[in-house]
Parts: structure tokens; sequence; C-alpha cells
């Protein structure tokens, strides 16, 4: 865990070990990508980047551990030109972290890895796969499996409670 | 290691709906008191603050590879959040009830990126067949705003938003429509949107008493340009309607095994790559059962 002693603006805290871990486990997609930061000065610097489920990872070329990662959801994935694409968050969408590849092909892929790399991305795909079953065979397709209730599966309000759930808003 | 952490305390106070939310006691890490903190869940993601209103985190759980346990504790509906990771932090949580102890364990034990993926592949298997049984003669009916739209199996295209509703400069494009992408398709429809460029399908079809919205346009992780975050949830609630329809149970089918992924081994609930559907769904919740019997003889 961080937590920095801090007289201005707070630091969230995270599992910074738990995470470091994540990044060790099979990746969608790693490369050496040149990558530039989202700070005026920032240069392009050869990275190794590697995308675990909705995190993108970022390491010096010869090191086992990360400098950093990227949390995808609330995200922005751009191409710039042929061979480079760009990801912002919606909070501070004039910040951009840039990426060069080295092919319009190898761009393309990252760029439809890490849009689809999001929870959120998968959540109204499930929405939509249940919605499109229900609607070929009148029947819910989660029903088999038990989680129809899942607050995650919901079509509409995602805080679709059940009786007793104490734990509401 | 550095995180976008402005943007992670903004996935948790933005509007998209959370999974869960409610109060919770957390012991602390150096200081060994339980403290009592608003929680929310979004994803693999479990957000934590001081008070119910706080503007920001105090901080954050990546729940991504975590087990969820019972814990023996002075507390009572205590439960535990680990990691397969040397020297990896406990996270000891307690609840007021025991109900609401079973729904943390359940909706924390499940929250994984994984599981979630786990759960899509599974149904978009099975709607790629009934696609095929029903020679692909009913698709893109529900579609809205495609014409001619080829069958679900036929993967050249991810669908476009045909509204350019993405937020990207009109010289490029924020969704990618790679020939080589992964079966994944992309859901779109129309939405109320201030965009509006976006058609309009007529409101929820009602079946059974049940209205099944539209399913929303999935542009680039749910940004629209300008508008809310949330995509997803925006005209698409209808809050009087449940969500879920009591059929009759069939019988679970196992599905066919998907393609393992490289490197993934191969038993783990928590590890990608566990082959099928049907175990990993039985693991998780014999998780959950066992949590239970455990709480019951220690009663």
């Amino acid at each position: 865990m961080i937590s920095i002693p801090c007289v201005s603006a707070s630091v969230m805290r995270f599992n910074e070990k738990e995470l470091v871990f994540l990044s060790r486990q099979p990746s969608e997609m790693a490369a050496e990508l040149g990558m530039r930061g989202p700070k005026k000065g920032d240069v392009v610097k050869r990275r190794l980047v590697k995308l675990v489920v909705n995190f993108l990872f970022y390491f010096r070329t010869d090191e086992e551990e990360p400098i950093g990662a990227l949390l995808l959801e609330q995200c922005k994935v751009e191409r710039e030109n042929s061979q480079s694409f760009s990801i912002a968050f919606l909070d501070e969408a004039e910040r951009k972290y840039l990426f060069e590849c080295d092919s319009e092909e190898q761009c393309g892929e990252w760029i439809d890895c890490i849009v689809k790399a999001s929870y959120e991305f998968m959540r109204k795909n499930l929405i939509f796969y249940r919605t499109e079953i229900h609607r070929l065979t009148g029947k819910d397709p989660l029903e088999q499996y038990g989680i129809s209730d899942e607050t995650r599966f919901q079509i509409s309000n995602g805080l679709q409670l059940t009786p007793g759930d104490t734990s509401s808003l | 290691m550095k995180l976008n952490e402005r943007s992670v305390a903004h996935y948790a106070t933005c509007d998209s709906p959370p999974d869960k939310t409610g109060f919770l006691f957390k012991k602390g890490e150096r200081n060994t008191a339980y403290h009592r903190r608003w929680f929310v869940l979004k994803g693999n993601m479990l957000f934590y603050f001081e008070e119910r209103d706080s503007r920001e985190p105090i901080g954050v759980i990546v729940l991504e590879g975590c087990t969820v346990e019972l814990c023996e504790s002075a507390e009572e509906f205590a439960f535990a959040v680990k990691f397969d990771c040397a020297k990896a932090r406990v996270y000891k949580m307690a609840s007021d009830s025991q109900v609401a102890m079973e729904s943390w364990v359940k909706a924390l034990s499940r929250a994984s990126f994984d599981y979630m993926r786990l759960v899509v592949k599974e149904l978009e298997r099975q709607l790629e067949e009934i696609q095929e049984a029903a020679g692909g003669s009913c698709v893109g009916a529900a579609v809205g705003g495609m014409q001619g739209r080829p069958k679900l199996s036929r993967r050249n295209q991810v669908a476009r938003s045909r509204s350019g509703a993405s937020s990207s400069s009109s010289s490029s494009s924020s969704l990618s429509s790679s020939s080589s992408a992964p079966p994944m398709l992309v859901p779109f429809s129309a939405q109320k949107s201030s965009q509006d460029e976006v058609q309009l399908v007529s409101g929820c079809s009602k079946e059974n008493g049940v209205a099944w919205s539209k399913p929303p346009v999935a542009l680039a992780n749910g940004f629209v340009e300008g508008g809310s975050s949330c995509v997803a949830w925006e005209g698409c609630a209808d809050p009087g309607s449940s969500t879920v329809i009591g059929y009759g149970a069939e019988g679970v089918r196992a599905p066919p095994v998907p393609p393992r992924r490289k490197g993934a081994s191969l038993e783990s609930p928590v590890c990608p790559g566990t082959v099928c559907f049907s175990k990993l769904h039985d693991w998780y919740g014999k998780e959950v059962e066992d949590l239970r019997m455990q709480w019951l003889q220690s009663q």
C-alpha cells in the first residue's frame, strides 16, 4: 500500500504489490512500443507495454517490475496517425498518452484490444447478448447458471437489488 | 509503481452505476482498529471512502486474482480478501449482518474481469449457436440502425456506430474495425443522447411484463462526446421493471471448451484460461457455499 503524507492533494492508496503481481500474469497483448507521457515536455521512450485484463502496464525494456499502470476504464483510444494511437481519460481529455507502433496493422490491433479491455465494455456486451438471446428464445440465458440477479448483469439500473440486501444506497 | 490515480478516482465517482455499495468495517494496516468506511464496488475495483458523501476515495483495492474467505476474528460477520502473491496484504473486513456479509462475499468473489469475460464468452457462444440454428434469419431485427447486417457469426466487420458519435476527430476512428479482431461483437443500437446523430429506436420492448431495453451503443470505453460517460445507462433504464423472468429450469448444459489461453494454468478458478465455463461457475458457487457452511458451523 502506498501512503504518502502530503499537505496538498491527497494520494489515493492502492494495493501496489498485488498490482505488480497482476502485471506478471498472461496478457492479451504485449510488445515493445514507443511511449510518451501526457505531460508537456515528455518524450517518446521505448517501453515494454503489456495489456492484462483492464490494465495497461509499461516497463523499461529490461526490467521486471513495471514503471506504471493505466486502468483502462473511462478512457478514449484514438488513432493519431497510421502507426500511432493515444489513450486519454475522460476526466482530463487533453492529456494523452501516445504509443508508437511498428506498423499500421500492429497499431490497429492495439487499438482494438484496448477498446475491448474495459470491464464496462464487457458489461455492455453481456447485456447485449443477454437481451438478444432472450429476444430470440424467450429465455434468460443467465438463469441456468443462477446468476440472473447479480447486479453486474442487470439490463437496466445497475443497482438492481434483491430483497434482503442491506448494503444498498 | 505509478498508477493513473486521478482517473481511477474519477472512475469511482463518475456516474457509471456501481455493482455494490455499502458500509463495511475495514481493518487498518498500521492502526489495527477497524474503521467504518463507505465502499463502492465497480467492476474489479473496490473503492473505499471516509464517508458516504466524500468526494474522493481514500483508496482502492484491485480485486483481480483475489479470493474471499471468512476469517476468524473477534469481529462478527468478518471476511477477508486475500491474494496469491508473496507478502500480499490481507484485507480484513466486517459487515454488520449475516446477510450483508454473504452479499459482499458473493459480489467480491465474482468481481474479476476474468469472470465477466467468461460469462460474456459463454453468452456469445450461445448466441452464435442460436443464430446458426435459426439459419441467421432473425438477426438484425433488434439491432437498430444497421440494415442488412450479416450473421453475427461473420466477424469481418465489427459494428461501427453509424452516428459517428465516437468522440474522436473526424479523421480518426476510435473504434477498431480490424478484421482480425477477437470475436467480440460490438453491440450497438440507437439511444437517446444529446449528440443525437444516433437514430432512435422506439423505446423498450416488453415481453411477459418485463422490459428488455435495447442494447446500448458501445463506444470506446463508453465514451460519448460531451455527454455523460455512461452510454450504457442513459435512456435504457426502466426502473419499474424486474429484469429476471422465472423460467422452469431446463438443466444445465456444459458448454464446449473454449480455446485455452497461452500460458494460462488449467484448473485455477481465478486464473485466466480456466477452460470450462460451467466448471468455473461451479467453483464460484462452491466458494460461496463453503463460506456459508463455515459460518453455520461456527455458530
